[in-house]
């Protein structure tokens, strides 16, 4: 496991402290293999990270595949109805378990020598197994040392030791979870219409920062703008610096938002329609949330944020961030459905989100080559650098008007880098504490 | 959007006469040459009305507007596409990706009872310079089911369906005609 060699190392080998700071941060990290190595530790392995939705397996028995840094995982449906996240890895001698990418077993059995486990990782059967010593207890599956959902979003900490979910995600964190899940009238949305990759050579922490970035869209969106002039970018993030009302918030804890929700001018604006269009949707969310509060929902709409590290909630696309190596991220996307409501207003959804990310859509391609150009241009700055002040990367923007909000969080222009800060300062946060020698508790394995 | 799946697809092939065999491959010919060198006005003129062009994250099976696509146009949004990719400030194809691709194995898999609609199927590989961005060579195999009908005596495209041989794996940028 990375997770166990790299305790016994110096900690802090890069000194992240120098390479960011409040208001620049040095393009190195976005390369260098032992910041990536320092990345899947500090961040996936000994921090939460999202995994996935509930709604992903829907029955007792489905399974899905993930990553967690470069850990493989199973986010599975137990008999019992309970949602695991276990190694897709045999405990006996590490055959990948699962190769699709989803599926429904009832146990799942090693190809190698047909060891058997139950979808909780339990080892349940072994072949001639009076010649084994060890318990079959002690022979599960690798586990994460927690794992939690919260609304049925499912985060799990390898390494066990990073606190109760809720303090990770804080009330920033939820209150975003909350927008886009109260939306649907049962409280419940709906993932499971598919996941589509796309593969960008860059480094996996520009997402974070482009998706999340409102300075951008007039020049890298300006060809969107053009072909699809009627879109709400226009009154939410286009015309100039401050022709809009949307605002740039960091909630803490790098949880950030592009907050669209002072510049809507009508209901049902984030969904490009009016309610008269979609009755159906609209009546179901008045019977369940009332008339005021389903009026305000319909309004604001979902939300456009960062939850740190690795999940975009893309107003009705939600979207995971995968490192691959250094140069490499998939960026993940699928269209949120809500529960409750007719399949027309969902199928809009999907369709929407085709439009929006993955490879051959309108807006993402665009952030994409974007970012490929990044790496490339990024390829030489090296850390030795940063003290005669090369390759350094300016996030400065707006912070001067940065302003406290009434739920500690800060808040400035749309425009403004406050995301990117919010994302930077737990970054820098994480990885200087994180590396540091650990002072004991559960550590990430199969004897939980 | 459209709720069109593919047309239905016998597995035998259907013989038509040489003149129409040629025919049809002289329509296909020109249909990937005009996409591999991004002539959008051209390519444009070769779709009908109601065209559909589909690039699933799978087999192209069941009914496209279930799950997500790479690609799902109606004609709106495949006029959309184009547009975009006029405009000059699509990024993602500026420049555009210097390409080639190469048709192969082309059958005929159903003819219309009207004698006027075809579907047919190839395989093909497309070797792609990302121009635009990492400057390596991206290469695209799969196989591609056209529906072709005849509007005003010319052949014309009605759906385009892509299956990229890597579809269920993450694809890099794809915001060329393929
Ligand atoms: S490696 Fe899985 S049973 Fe031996
Ligand atoms: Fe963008």
């Amino acid at each position: 496991m990375a997770g166990t060699e790299s305790r016994d190392r110096p900690p802090a080998a890069v000194d992240y402290r120098s390479l960011v700071s409040d208001d620049r941060v040095h393009g190195s990290l976005y390369h260098d293999p032992a910041v990536f190595d320092d990345e899947m530790e500090a961040i996936f392995t000994r921090g939460w990270a999202f995994v996935g939705h509930e709604s992903e397996v829907p029955n007792p028995g489905d399974w899905v595949s993930r990553r967690l840094g470069r850990e493989p995982v199973l986010l599975t449906r137990h008999r019992s109805g309970a949602v695991h996240v276990v190694a897709n890895r045999c405990s006996h001698r590490g055959t990948a378990l699962c190769w699709a990418a989803k599926g429904t077993a009832n146990r799942f059995q090693c190809n190698y020598h047909a060891w058997t486990f139950d979808l909780d990782g339990t080892l349940v059967a072994v072949p001639y197994p009076a010649g084994f010593d060890r318990s079959k207890d002690e022979l599960g599956l690798d586990r994460p040392g927690q794992v939690e959902s919260y609304r049925g979003f499912v985060f799990a900490n390898l390494d066990g030791s990073a606190g109760p979910l809720a303090t990770h995600l804080g009330e920033g964190g939820t209150g975003l979870i909350d927008r886009l899940c109260d939306l649907s009238p049962t409280g419940r949305i709906d993932v499971s219409r598919g996941w589509i990759g796309h593969k960008v050579s860059s480094n996996w922490k520009m997402w974070p920062e482009s998706d999340n970035d409102g300075y951008h869209l007039n020049w890298v969106h300006a060809s969107m703008v053009d072909a699809t002039p009627d879109t709400y970018y226009n009154e939410t993030v286009l015309g100039g610096e401050t022709g809009n009302q949307s605002r740039a918030v960091d909630w803490g804890d790098g949880h950030v938002e592009l907050d669209f929700r002072p510049s809507y001018q009508r209901a049902l604006a984030w969904l490009g329609t009016t309610a008269d269009r979609v009755p159906g949707y609209c009546q179901a969310l008045e019977q369940a949330r009332g008339p005021e509060r389903a009026h305000r929902l319909l309004w604001d709409g979902p939300p456009h944020a960062l939850v740190f590290p690795n999940l975009f909630l893309g107003e009705m696309n939600l979207a995971i961030i995968e490192p691959v190596s250094p140069t490499e991220m998939v960026h993940w996307h699928t269209a949120v459905q809500l529960e409750g409501v007719d399949d027309a207003f969902n199928a809009r959804l999907r369709r929407q989100s085709e439009a929006a990310m993955g490879p051959a859509a309108f807006i993402v391609p665009d952030d994409a080559v974007t970012a490929e150009r990044i790496q490339g241009a990024l390829a030489g700055a090296r850390p030795g650098w940063a003290a005669s002040g090369r390759g350094w990367l300016d996030v400065s923007r707006g912070a001067r008007r940065e302003q406290a909000g009434p739920r500690g969080e800060r808040a400035a222009l749309v425009s403004d880098e406050t995301t990117n800060r919010g994302f930077w300062r737990q970054y820098r946060r994480v990885m200087a504490s994180r590396l540091a020698p650990p002072t004991g508790g559960p550590t990430y394995g199969g004897a939980a | 959007m459209t709720g069109r799946a593919d047309a239905p697809v016998e597995t035998t092939r259907i013989p038509v006469s040489a003149d129409e065999q040629r025919e049809i491959e002289t329509f296909l010919f020109l249909e990937a040459r005009l996409a591999d060198e991004s002539r959008y006005d051209e390519w444009e003129a070769l779709v009908t009305d109601d065209m559909h062009y589909w690039v699933p994250a799978g087999p192209a099976e069941g009914d496209p507007t279930a799950t997500l696509s790479y690609i799902n146009d109606n004609r709106a949004r495949l006029a959309t596409r184009i547009r975009q990719l006029q405009t000059g400030s699509r990024h993602a194809q500026t420049p555009a990706s210097v390409m080639r691709r190469l048709l192969a194995n082309i059958e005929v898999l159903a003819v219309g009872d009207d004698g006027a609609t075809y579907v047919t199927t190839a395989n093909f590989v497309l070797y792609e310079l990302a121009a635009q961005s990492t400057q390596e060579l991206r290469v695209w195999p799969g196989r591609v089911r056209h529906t072709l009908r005849r509007v005003d005596g010319q052949l014309r495209m009605a759906a385009k369906v892509v299956e990229l041989v890597t579809a269920t794996r993450p694809q890099p940028n794809l915001a060329f005609i393929l």
